[in-house]
């Protein structure tokens, strides 16, 4: 990863649906996040995933955070926030499946901008799932300074899942 | 570069999840969709849409292939056959949340082959949705020459490339 704790988390824009309260089922209209203006000031849990409704993605590494929401914000975490390579539209839609609400936020890097920024763009064409994915990892930022990094070596779920994540907090 | 009445169609390998009658809320492992082997001597209606889950294509599009799929199968229609950029994880759960039920192919176009081959992909980077799209079309392949070819001008809509448009033409 380019980055590493003691730096500063780089600016990109991000989509997302956000969840409406009042109408859970609409599909609301996409909204942009650029990462400095969302995560000044706050405390941020940020975790990536390779792809939404992917197998170890949604049985190992989703569950963990969707389980540990509440805990990491009694931890003084402002923001948990998932970021994928699919569209803000897939992202939602994934995250409807686990029920997150607002708890976490679905965020798409279909850009491949972040993905880039942070040096974990990977390329998934040999196994025809598109040129533009994400390696497995975990940040913690704090006031846009990296406190944390876990970036998954392998296959599965070590370093950058919610456990690994809440230990550090 | 674009497809027109008349070419062969490009042949290009697309994934797919298989439906399993028998479990059908399996995630099963993804096949591989040779259009050119898997279209030899039949006749085949494909249909290519910018994403799964997206508002028009989940609201107007996918569905009415869905509810016409039997109809369009009763005029000598062998394999209905829905084609995105999106992959087959991301189209598997799509074809359950829409009761796909294994009546179409939902391939995954995500490394761009198609688009490409036919120029009809579409750049949503704008959108942040990636530059790798398929815009929105309908095309009926006999035998490995397309037969017919609708592209939406708008693709955000769906005026020349639904079900009904190609019944009409079957």
């Amino acid at each position: 990863m380019a980055v590493k704790i003691g730096d500063v988390f780089p600016d990109a824009v991000l989509t997302y649906i956000p969840y409406d309260a009042h109408n859970p089922e609409a599909c609301g209209l996409p909204q942009r996040l650029a990462t400095h203006e969302a995560f000044r000031g706050k405390k941020v849990v940020l975790f990536a995933v390779p792809g939404a409704f992917t197998p170890t993605c949604s049985e190992e590494h989703m569950p963990g955070y969707v389980e540990h929401v509440g805990e990491l914000k009694s931890r003084g975490v402002d923001i948990v926030a998932c970021v994928g390579p699919n569209d803000q539209f897939v992202m939602h839609a994934w995250g409807r499946s686990y029920k997150v609400k607002d708890d976490i936020l679905m965020l798409s890097d279909a850009n491949g901008d972040l993905g880039r920024a942070l040096g974990v763009a990977s390329d998934g064409t040999a196994q025809r799932m598109g040129p533009v994915r994400l390696t497995r990892f975990a940040v913690v930022i704090d006031d846009l300074r990296v406190v944390y990094v876990g970036v998954e070596p392998v296959r599965g779920v070590s370093v950058s899942g919610a456990d690994a994540v809440l230990a550090k907090l | 570069m674009s497809l027109k009445v008349g070419d062969e169609f490009p042949q290009v390998l697309l994934k797919y999840a298989p439906y399993d009658a028998a479990n059908p809320g399996a995630c099963a492992a993804p096949q591989v969709l040779d259009t050119n082997n898997d279209f030899a001597g039949k006749k085949v209606v494909v249909f290519g849409l910018p994403g799964a889950f997206t508002p028009t294509c989940s609201a107007q599009h996918l569905p009415a292939f869905v509810a016409k799929a039997d109809a369009i199968k009763a005029k000598g229609v062998d394999l209905i056959v829905c084609v995105a950029s999106n992959d087959t994880f991301v189209l598997d759960a799509w074809a359950k949340q829409e009761n796909v039920n294994g009546k179409i192919i939902l391939a995954s176009d995500a490394n761009g082959d198609l688009g490409r081959a036919t120029g009809l992909s579409l750049d949503l980077s704008k959108l942040g949705m990636g530059s790798q799209r398929l815009t929105r079309f309908a095309v009926i392949v006999d035998n490995g020459k397309v037969a017919h070819l609708s592209v939406e001008s708008n693709p955000s809509e769906v005026a020349v490339s639904g079900a009904d448009n190609v019944l009409a033409a079957l």
